[in-house]
């Protein structure tokens, strides 16, 4: 299969610290995934997945072979009766915005940036802000072809493959490569959302606000400033969202255009935003994110006498996406994401208790945001009933200062871990091949290796998460 | 304001200016006949315009603007169901990939076809009207393309050369009879027609459709949208064809 060329690159996470040399391929049609399958095969290496590269950690690299999936990005259909989309695995999310809006749809589930790759949030089954209310994006995946490693495409829905369906989503990549999805959007009535900012005191008030207002609200999301200590320990800005009904707002038809939702590229119309990350560097590497993060809360105040107000669903959705490029604010050591996800019950003990322990060990998160979850039929699901705190932490270049950071992750994880608790495998760089049955439970572990051993006999599919886990 | 009320025919409704365009004159309390040849596109688009205003604004009409003989009837029915049309937006348009060195007659007919000879029928049917009743405003969308011939889209160029030369002539026989005849020369605004072209600093079909609605209200005769095109297209326009013809613009 010499018809294939394989380039050597550098392959790295999005956080842009874990990763390395791989030979990567980007196919444009399942044929050519057969085929690489094949090659690979041939060669006795490994092939790992991947769709736009969106996973903070290490879901997405390899040190053997890379499939980029992101050329392979046709919007096959889209049936504007019912806002179904059927799309190839490496349309992103934006590119499914910018189809459906203008037809008075929008993706059920979307993530924090638009960059994501349909077949990367099927792979890794992403949430957004409002995973209490309408669950993880699997949950709209109607049905998909799964090109497994056997050579064989395998059409998948709820009915006719229940056990691969619901393993292969959020199931990292493992049991074969979706080449076709249909992905159900929803009917929206105006091209903005009515937007609410609160003020959060704490922690347990920024709790209390998601007990009180997930049945009452379509997207809930509490952005937390970790550097806050003693009374003020989790304060923070919540931000509730919902949609417009019918006739609610008429301007709002006008934003139903892909022109209007995306993010400006500019800040004050003047400012190319993608030369502000210098200037976050500067904040990071200066130590001044508690005053950027303290500044940003007392802000918080004058957008809560401000609430509600009109926001389109691009600007409200894609927070990430607003500065180009903000990530390299972490060079050179880059960031690595530490998102528990904590049974309710014990939501306000561990999540306190973690935010300590990063204060206590000098390693405070720059970004923190805290989420309402429900649970999900997924086999390898990240999600519980309860909440996640994602957390954003710089990594340094030192190794001392490296490896303190990961044994403090592994720290909080078994903080996480002895509550129920479990971990998001978009974001994960540092669970042990130990805690993967732990945060699964044996009897899922078991059926999933079962999945794998079926469809993926040689053990062809890994990444770098694969083998750390241990799978 | 005097065009809140009444019923404008949109051709070219289900995308792009043409929609941005039905959606604000909906907003605006107006009846809309929306007109597209794709239907289960523009039943989409109509259904979206009026569940979103809850109320029913937005009428849907299937229609081929490249079949010029069906304007004239069509025109009759939209009255005979909707009332008595005071506007006429001509926004339909196609541009097909042409290669420098290919000169293929179907694709130049459909040009022709759909933008000058449908403008042109839809013009005659709303002028004979409006004339009579010595009122109404026709609004026909060309483009800056219509300035120059160009080595890149020559029959383009020419349809909506032929447009606009129609449109221009219709705003002289109408204008002292009342009627407001206002020719829009678009640059680059971000439409699923020129998805494929990479174009610097366009702008949205929204932004767009604001300034032609403004255009209308000022009763101005030829704007170009958004206005920083008119002297780029003045200084395009006066290059000698010695030079002209030695450019890849």
């Amino acid at each position: 299969m010499s018809a294939l060329a394989w380039r050597d690159e550098q392959v790295l996470g999005w956080g842009m610290a874990v990763g390395g040399q791989s030979r990567v391929l980007r196919p444009t049609t399942a044929e050519q995934i057969a085929e690489s399958f094949a090659d690979v095969r041939a060669r006795g290496g490994s092939i790992a997945l991947r769709g736009a590269g969106c996973s903070y950690g290490d879901a997405a690299t390899s040190n053997s072979h890379v499939l980029d999936l992101s050329r392979m990005n046709r919007l096959l259909a889209f049936d504007p009766e019912t806002g179904l989309a059927t799309v190839e695995p490496g349309v992103t999310v934006r590119d499914l915005w910018r189809h459906s809006i203008v037809r008075g749809y929008w993706p059920k589930v979307v993530s924090g940036t638009m960059a994501v790759s349909m077949g990367g949030a099927a792979a890794m089954n992403i949430h957004g802000k409002n995973n209490f209310a309408l669950g993880s994006f699997g949950e709209c995946v109607k049905s998909f072809d799964l090109l497994t490693p056997r050579g064989e495409t395998v059409h998948c829905t709820r009915e006719s493959e229940p056990d691969l369906f619901h393993a292969a989503i959020g199931g990292f990549g493992m049991l074969g490569c979706f080449t076709k999805l249909e992905v159900q959007t929803k009917r929206v009535h105006s091209g903005r959302l009515r937007v609410h900012g609160i003020v959060a005191r704490d922690l347990e008030h920024n709790l209390q606000i998601l007990e009180d207002l997930r049945g009452k609200s379509d997207y809930l999301v509490a952005w937390l400033d970790l550097h806050a200590k003693g009374g003020a320990l989790g304060r923070g800005l919540m931000h509730r969202a919902e949609q417009m009904q019918p006739g609610e707002d008429p301007e709002g038809l006008r934003f139903l255009e892909p022109g209007l939702q995306d993010v400006p590229a500019k800040l004050f119309g003047a400012v190319p935003k993608g030369w502000l990350w210098p200037g976050m560097w500067c904040a990071l590497h200066l130590g001044q994110v508690g005053v950027v993060n303290w500044l940003k809360f007392r802000a918080g105040y004058r957008e809560q006498r401000h609430s509600p107000y009109l926001q389109t669903h691009g600007a409200f959705h894609f927070l990430l996406d607003y500065v180009p490029r903000w990530h390299w604010m972490t060079k050179p050591g880059g960031l690595i994401q530490f998102q528990p996800f904590v049974p309710h019950q014990h939501g306000a003990r561990v999540l306190r208790s973690i935010i300590e322990l990063c204060h206590k060990n000098g390693h405070v998160p720059y970004l923190g945001v805290l989420k309402r979850h429900r649970v999900d039929p997924f086999l390898m699901t990240h999600a519980v009933d309860g909440y996640s705190l994602a957390m954003d932490f710089a990594v340094s270049k030192r190794q001392h200062r490296r490896r303190a950071l990961w044994r403090l992750c592994q720290e909080l994880a078994e903080l996480v871990l002895e509550a129920g608790g479990r971990f998001y495998y978009a974001k994960d760089a540092i669970l042990l091949a130990s805690s993967f049955a732990r945060v699964h439970g044996d009897a899922a572990v078991a059926q999933f290796r079962a999945q794998k051993q079926k469809w993926d006999p040689g053990n062809l599919l890994q990444t770098d998460l694969s083998r750390r886990l241990g799978l | 304001m005097a065009s809140s009320t009444g019923t404008s025919i949109v051709v070219g409704a289900s995308s792009g200016m043409g929609l941005a365009i039905a959606r604000r004159l909906a907003i605006q309390q107006r009846k809309v006949a929306m007109l597209a040849r794709r239907e289960a596109e523009l039943r989409a688009m109509v259904a979206t315009t009026n569940e979103s205003l809850g109320r029913t604004a937005a009428f849907a009409y299937v229609h081929d603007a490249a079949v010029a003989d069906a304007a004239e009837p069509l025109f009759a029915r939209i009255e005979q169901e909707l009332g008595p049309v005071d506007e006429l937006y001509y926004v339909a348009g196609v541009m097909p990939d042409v290669a420098l060195d290919e000169f293929d007659l179907d694709k130049d007919r459909q040009q022709i076809l759909v933008n000058t000879l449908g403008c042109i029928a839809w013009g005659n049917a709303a002028a004979r009207r409006f004339l009579q009743r010595k009122s109404g405003r026709i609004v026909g969308v060309t483009s800056v393309a219509q300035d120059r011939g160009r080595l890149g889209r020559p029959v383009y160029n020419a349809s909506k050369a032929g447009m606009d030369t129609y449109l221009e002539a219709l705003r002289n026989r109408l204008w002292r009879h009342g009627v407001r005849v206002t020719t829009i020369r678009p640059g680059f605004v971000d439409t699923p027609m020129t998805a494929g072209l990479d174009l610097k600093g366009a702008i949205s079909a929204d932004r767009a459709a604001e300034l032609i609605l403004r255009a209308r209200d000022r009763k101005r005769a030829i704007v170009y949208v958004p206005g920083k095109w008119r002297p780029i297209m003045f200084v395009i326009r006066n290059i000698p064809s010695f030079v002209f013809r030695r450019l890849s613009i």
